[in-house]
């Protein structure tokens, strides 16, 4: 500023102060924040980058040292004879094929350069002929058509001038034509073409003995190949460093897991310990403070699920949570922040992830944790009060078919109203066109009417199901004055946890007053019937009986570590001490019978005199299920999932002795409760019942229709977490308090988990701190469960979401082929505990299986069949009748079917026409057959063929009769096979081939030889000595064998048993002792 | 005293401004009278001084000897303006580096969240929603508050303080503007960010945030209070219109007088009230008056429980 004074510039605030120091330290500060802002872009904001750089470190070095420890290996197996002799297979070989090959190699390549001039000429040639030829086409007028024709020919007559090599290596010019140029170039690729086959068909023998050399060198060294590991190796050095993402475009799905977790789809086996030890080695890659990398390295534990669920198709975020697109934190990718709603789920629950496709299943193969959690949440009783889609619905289903029935009903009084108004219209009609139309239609509606009735058959028939199939988790109430001491009531009401550990009933948090009130009003609730009285019976026999006919399939004996059986059914350890010996013994006999008959229309249990007033004998079962007032479907049967095991009364009484004597304390010592009698205290218990919901497990009188008290938690898992209700815990949730002020170890709980683990711990808890009257605090009961099974139902219920909540909806699995059939089976199978007794699933392990008595030699002879394949053995009618009535026989009721000599009783379990289709359906399915099943047609076997047969099928090596049961009671003492009679109808012929072939493979550890044939060119041959009709014999012997067991009368049966020995020890003996040798020859 | 929830709520990224607020206005405001009283005082030395009076010929204006007596605003104030830019494109720079963007879940129509707050400049607007109907405190208020800043430069007849700090010569205006933005509008923010918990309730800072809170507060309308709701027919809407407008004329009528009194309270004041004309005046009486409105029914509502004083079938106030 020339014009101010100096003097000016100092004094002046504003003019007389410089500001350069000021601006320099801003546009540094700002020049600083860019520098930040970039660093923060490139690798702030993109902590994978270092993931990424880290694993190429270490992978490399573990390759490094892989390939090394391969190389090795490979080198020590190239020494082997074997390898040797495969090597100078190949090479002498190749030295064979090798003049063959040059000479087509040589002509390859003169070809392929030729091909490359005449491509170039050819194709411009074309292209210039046909643009004229298109010319031609859109041309005005005829004149012009033909002059353009005319250059067609010109340019087609060339010439095109080709420089073409010869095999001399000189080149030769060749003047084409344009026809001679297309001719050449087509005969030349032909030519190559069949130069190419020929070349592989040269090679042929080469390439499969390479293949044969490379099979053998995988076959004995473990893991990689040197090959494939440097492959890996140059694929790590070749690394590219960028997101990795699966994106699913038919779902929109964008997952970029694989940015950190580069191991997890390698394939080696990648663990964290693997990676640890890489760095600690040094090599590349240097030890790392940072062990949460090794962590994000790993390769995925379950390979068998990625190939199932193929990455690339359904990415990594629908099945384990998390946001897969976000790359900025750690805590971003896996959404574990309180804004993100699908949070990755924890180690413990990760099946949760299963349950959200896989609601429909009941079991959901490699997911232990959640199987559990389902058959906890139906064993337990949770159901009882939760609805929950597809678990115990078939009271819902009732309804809805009776809905059904009633709309059905309203349309054909639609349509017999509409026929008699077509028909009247008919009659008014002034022409005889019109008239007829009326009368078809009247017709038609007819016809109609019939389809309705039809369905209308279904829907009863249906119903008639559902009715047989609804049960309950408790015991039915009514019957408690003929069952029960009643003193023990309010004992057991206090806490049945007390009384038995085990058992399924939850405990209410009732008060003394309550106990008694509920007490007098089921006592004076239930029926007044009785049972007829019984003798006492052998405790010693019982004892027996009820360890042998497979009752600890599903009760135990014994409390806590000594207890011995299944904890599907109650541990009966203290039975003695409540039950009524009269109605055990009934009970035993048949656990479905009733007292009374429910009749749902009237809503009421019919008494005697009901059946009195219509002349009617009191007898109600599932031949005479009609109520005599109204015809209405009568529910006959008791709700248990117990079956009957056909056992005989004297059988029933002496199990019933044997369990009443088990008791700890002497039933008189218990308190006497008069107060069951007390009215008031009834009317008091009836509206507690109520409130408590105890219907929701128990048939209580007067309570049949009562509905679910509880939350439905169908879709529980995906809640609002607000609307779960912490009370006044919500702020300890947030803040990482449990409810009795101790820290959380996992930190905040705010979530589904932690409400449902909390609540699960102690239902009860977000009472806690709230002034409430006593009938409105929560009602769930205490559900006697374990960490471990806390841990199981969180993650059942974590998983139970709304279809599509975070994941595309595309991914539920609901199929509609063969797999929904083993879908619908498995409801079935695991509702009464068919696994109990039968091996179903591969790897499973059956209770009986584990039981000690079941582990000796004898004991596993008495082990109950294994059912892997039962669908491809077995002829589906002939299982259907089985499972209706696997004694096989209306009158001899006391006995297996198939298995006579097995101790373990198969019981009736009164299954209805839908299970039993479902069941059957669900075998074939498993074993991959298809449906209907048609038995292929029966060759008969020549009077020839016959007598080879039975030579083979009584051959001294292998007796089939030894094992395999006749019917004959004396001969059946020392069996262990099924009666061949039966094979016809049961069997499935291309199965008993199989079977007979090599039976060990089906089920390891069977009792029925292996290697009865051999193999003789394309035919199987008896391996033992030959009889002489069997020498001659060309045909296939265990076809033969099995022609002649489908065609098997009883009568030849019985003749060749005469010729079998038997004998209690030999037989075994000798039969296993054989089939060593027949192994061993073989 | 709940430290946690105190941390929770000024930590969150959403309240970043607000807890910025909460120390910058009040700064700037100090830093801003500071200056102002500075320089009235260096007005009343120079009025003092007839001397200098003569040399330095505009009186009215913040001088001292030695004081260049113009500043150009090249490059004087540009380089200013520039150094603000800088540092407040530094600030940008780190907020956003260091702040993600407070994002949250997916929104859910069936699930609203608690407290549901607005963003933090809208807050003043939600507070008072509680005090008026929807209508008037979202469509009327703003309206207003918009048209009061459009007609200031046509009310404002006081030709004093232009370019420089100065309460002496602007005292109306700079109190009404302490009390306008300072003291509603960025207090109501603060409410909104501190105080309003859950189910919108009034949470003392310190205390906790607690979803199941239950407060028992019955607001009633002004007529339903003894002794006019002895008076007055409950059910007649004519009355209750007629006895409402009345108590708002009223209130108009009294606050209009307060206001008054202000502007004749002393030579300068009166100065500035001559030099408007009867438009110009009856303009700023209607804003003044009811701008103070707000914190008058803020008031009742708040120590009172006066939900409405003014019902009427189409509107209430």
């Amino acid at each position: 500023m020339p014009e101010e004074t100096p003097e000016r510039l100092s004094d002046d605030p504003i003019v007389g102060r410089s500001m350069s120091g000021a601006l320099l330290a801003a546009s540094l500060l700002l020049l600083a924040s860019l520098a930040w802002a970039l660093y923060d872009e490139f690798y702030g904001l993109r902590p994978w980058k270092l993931y990424q750089q880290r694993f190429v470190q270490l992978y490399s070095a573990y390759l490094d040292k892989a390939i090394q420890e391969q190389a090795a290996a490979e080198e020590a197996l190239a020494q082997t004879p074997t390898y040797q002799g495969l090597l100078q297979q190949l090479q002498e070989a190749q030295a064979a094929i090798a003049p063959r090959e040059k000479e087509i190699n040589d002509e390859l390549a003169i070809i392929e350069q030729r091909l490359t001039v005449l491509t170039t000429l050819f194709a411009n040639a074309r292209g210039e002929v046909t643009a004229l030829v298109y010319e031609a086409e859109v041309a005005a007028g005829e004149e012009q058509r033909q002059r353009i024709l005319d250059r067609v020919e010109k340019v087609k007559r060339g010439p095109f001038r080709a420089r073409l090599p010869v095999p001399d290596g000189t080149l030769e010019t060749i003047d084409y034509n344009y026809d001679r140029l297309e001719s050449d170039y087509t005969h030349l690729q032909a030519r190559k073409a069949f130069l190419l086959s020929e070349l592989a068909r040269v090679r042929e023998h080469v390439t499969e003995l390479n293949t044969e050399l490379r099979a053998y060198v995988e076959e004995n060294t473990l893991g990689l190949s040197t090959a494939q590991l440097k492959g890996l190796l140059s694929k790590a050095k070749k690394f590219d460093i960028d997101v990795k993402q699966i994106h699913v475009i038919e779902t929109d799905l964008v997952d970029r897991c694989e940015s950190c977790h580069l191991g997890i789809r390698e394939p080696l086996e990648l663990t964290g310990a693997t990676w640890e030890e890489v760095a600690s080695q040094g090599g590349k890659g240097k030890p790392s403070a940072d062990d949460r990398q090794y962590a994000a390295f790993v390769s995925h534990p379950n390979r068998e699920l990625l190939r199932i669920h193929d990455p690339e198709r359904f990415g990594c975020s629908p099945c384990h949570g998390g946001n897969g697109r976000a790359t900025s934190s750690v805590v971003k990718g896996h959404g574990r922040h309180k804004y993100w709603l699908w949070p990755l789920h924890y180690r413990e629950n990760f099946e949760a992830g299963c349950q959200q496709c896989h609601a429909r299943d009941m079991v959901v193969e490699h997911a232990p944790v959640l199987n559990r959690g389902k058959e906890l949440f139906r064993l337990r009783g949770c159901v009882g009060c939760h609805r929950f889609e597809g678990f115990d619905d078939e009271r819902e289903r009732l309804q809805g078919v009776g809905m059904a029935i009633r709309r059905i009903n309203l349309q054909k009084a639609d349509f017999e109203r509409e026929i008699k108004l077509s028909i009247r219209r008919g009659d008014e009609a002034p022409d005889n066109e019109q008239a007829q139309r009326y009368y078809a239609q009247a017709e038609n509606l007819r016809v109609r009417i019939s389809g309705l009735d039809a369905e209308l058959e279904q829907l009863r028939l249906q119903a008639r199901s559902l009715l047989r199939e609804e049960k309950r988790i408790g015991p039915n109430l009514k019957e408690i004055r003929a069952k029960l001491r009643p003193e023990w009531i309010p004992v057991w009401l206090r806490s049945p946890h007390a009384w038995r550990p085990t058992t399924k009933m939850p405990r209410f948090r009732l008060d003394e007053t309550e106990v008694h009130a509920i007490s007098a009003f089921l006592w004076q609730n239930a029926l007044p019937g009785s049972v007829p009285r019984q003798p006492e019976g052998n405790p010693a026999r019982g004892k027996q009986l009820f360890e042998t006919r497979g009752c600890l399939a599903c009760h135990a004996l014994g409390e806590g570590e000594s207890a011995v059986g299944g904890t599907f059914a109650a541990n009966l350890s203290r039975i003695g001490e409540k039950a009524n010996y009269d109605y055990l013994v009934r009970w035993t006999y048949n656990p479905r019978q009733r007292l009374r008959p429910y009749c749902p229309l009237e809503k009421r249990d019919l008494t005697p005199e009901d059946y009195a007033k219509h002349g009617l004998p009191f007898e109600f079962d599932l031949e005479h299920s009609r109520c005599p007032n109204d015809g209405e479907e009568l529910q006959v049967q008791s709700g248990t999932v117990m079956p009957s095991l056909r056992l005989t009364w004297e059988d029933a009484r002496d199990i019933a002795t044997f369990l009443m004597g088990q008791r700890q304390q002497d039933p008189a010592s218990y308190t006497k409760a008069d107060y069951l009698d007390n009215r008031e205290l009834a009317e008091q218990g009836k509206f507690l019942v109520r409130h408590y919901g105890c219907a929701g497990c128990h048939e209580i009188g007067g309570f049949e229709t009562e509905g679910r008290i509880g939350t439905e938690l169908t879709a529980e898992g995906s809640k609002p977490v607000e609307r779960l209700d912490f009370a006044l815990l919500t702020e300890h949730a947030k803040r990482g308090i449990l409810p009795d002020g101790s820290p959380s170890p996992r930190g905040k709980w705010y979530d589904h988990k932690g409400f449902f683990e909390q609540k699960l711990a102690n239902p009860g808890v977000y009472d806690q701190g709230k002034i409430k009257p006593p009938l409105e605090r929560l009602r769930m009961p205490e559900p006697n469960v374990t960490p471990e099974e806390i841990t199981a139902l969180t993650t059942f219920l974590l998983g139970s979401v709304d279809p599509g909540y975070g994941f595309p909806t595309d991914y539920l699995y609901h199929p509609e082929d063969r797999r929904k059939d083993i879908q619908d089976g498995w409801w079935i199978v695991t509702r009464y505990n068919c696994m109990g007794c039968h091996q179903i699933r591969i790897g499973q392990e059956s209770v009986l299986m584990t039981l000690p008595a079941y582990q000796t030699p004898e004991g596993k002879e008495q082990r109950p069949p294994v059912l892997i394949g039962a669908g491809a053995r077995l002829n589906p009618d002939w299982l259907a009748r089985f499972l209706e009535n696997p004694a096989l026989s209306k009158t001899d009721l006391n006995r297996n079917g198939v298995r006579p000599y097995l101790q373990a009783r198969m019981p009736t379990f009164n299954l209805s026409l839908r299970e039993i289709q479902t069941l059957v359906r669900f075998f074939a399915a498993l074993s991959s057959q298809t449906q209907p099943y048609i038995p292929p047609p029966v060759r008969p076997l020549t009077d020839v063929e016959r007598t080879v047969a039975r030579q083979l099928f009584t051959h001294p090596a292998a007796p089939c009769l030894k094992c395999h049961a006749t019917g004959d009671p004396v001969h059946d003492r020392n069996v262990n096979a099924p009666n061949f009679l039966l094979a016809r109808e049961r069997l499935q012929p291309a199965w008993t081939l199989r079977w007979m072939l090599d039976p060990a493979r089906m089920i390891p550890g069977t009792a029925m030889p292996s290697g009865l044939f051999r193999r003789e060119g394309d035919r199987w041959v008896f391996s033992g000595p030959l009889p002489p009709g069997a020498q001659v014999y060309k045909g296939d012997h265990a076809e033969l064998l099995q022609r002649y067991i489908f065609e098997l009368t009883a009568e030849e049966q019985r003749r060749l048993a005469g010729r079998v020995p038997v004998g209690p020890a030999a037989a075994s003996a000798a039969g296993s002792g054989m089939a060593t040798n027949l192994v061993k020859s073989h | 005293m709940d430290w946690h929830q105190l941390w929770e709520i000024t930590s969150a990224p959403d309240n970043i401004p607000i807890v910025a607020l909460l120390f910058l206005v009040p700064f700037y405001a100090w830093y801003g009278l500071r200056q102002a009283l500075e320089n009235d005082r260096l007005v009343a030395q120079l009025e003092k001084d007839p001397a200098m009076a003569k040399t330095h010929h505009r009186k009215t204006q913040p001088w001292k000897p030695g004081w260049s007596r113009e500043v150009h605003v090249w490059p004087y104030l540009m380089r200013i303006e520039f150094l603000a830019a800088l540092i407040v494109t530094f600030i940008l720079m780190v907020w956003s580096i260091t702040l993600n963007a407070p994002l949250e879940e997916p929104a859910n129509p069936n699930l609203t969240m608690n407290p549901a707050k607005a963003p933090w400049y809208f807050l003043g607007l939600q507070e008072m929603l509680v005090y008026f109907d929807p209508w008037i405190a979202g469509v009327l208020m703003p309206t207003l508050i918009i048209i009061g800043l459009m007609v200031i430069p046509y009310i404002d007849t006081n030709p004093l303080g232009n370019g420089y700090y100065t309460f002496r010569q602007r005292p109306i205006a700079i109190l009404s503007f302490c009390f306008g933005f300072l003291g509603l509008w960025v207090l109501m923010i603060i409410i909104g960010t501190f105080i309003r918990g859950p189910g919108w309730m009034w949470f003392w800072p310190g205390q906790t945030w607690d979803h199941n809170r239950l407060v028992f507060e019955v607001n009633r309308d002004l007529h339903e209070i003894w002794p006019f709701s002895a008076v007055i027919p409950q059910t007649s809407w004519l009355a209750k219109g007629l006895f409402g407008g009345a108590v708002v004329a009223l209130y108009y009528l009294l606050a209009g007088l307060a206001v008054h009194k202000v502007f004749v309270l002393n030579e300068f004041t009166r100065k500035i009230y001559r030099r408007m004309g009867l438009v110009q005046y009856l303009t700023v009486q209607f804003f003044f008056v009811t701008m103070l409105g707000l914190p008058v029914k803020m008031l009742l509502r708040l120590l009172f429980r006066i939900k409405y004083v003014w019902v009427t079938p189409w509107f209430n106030i």
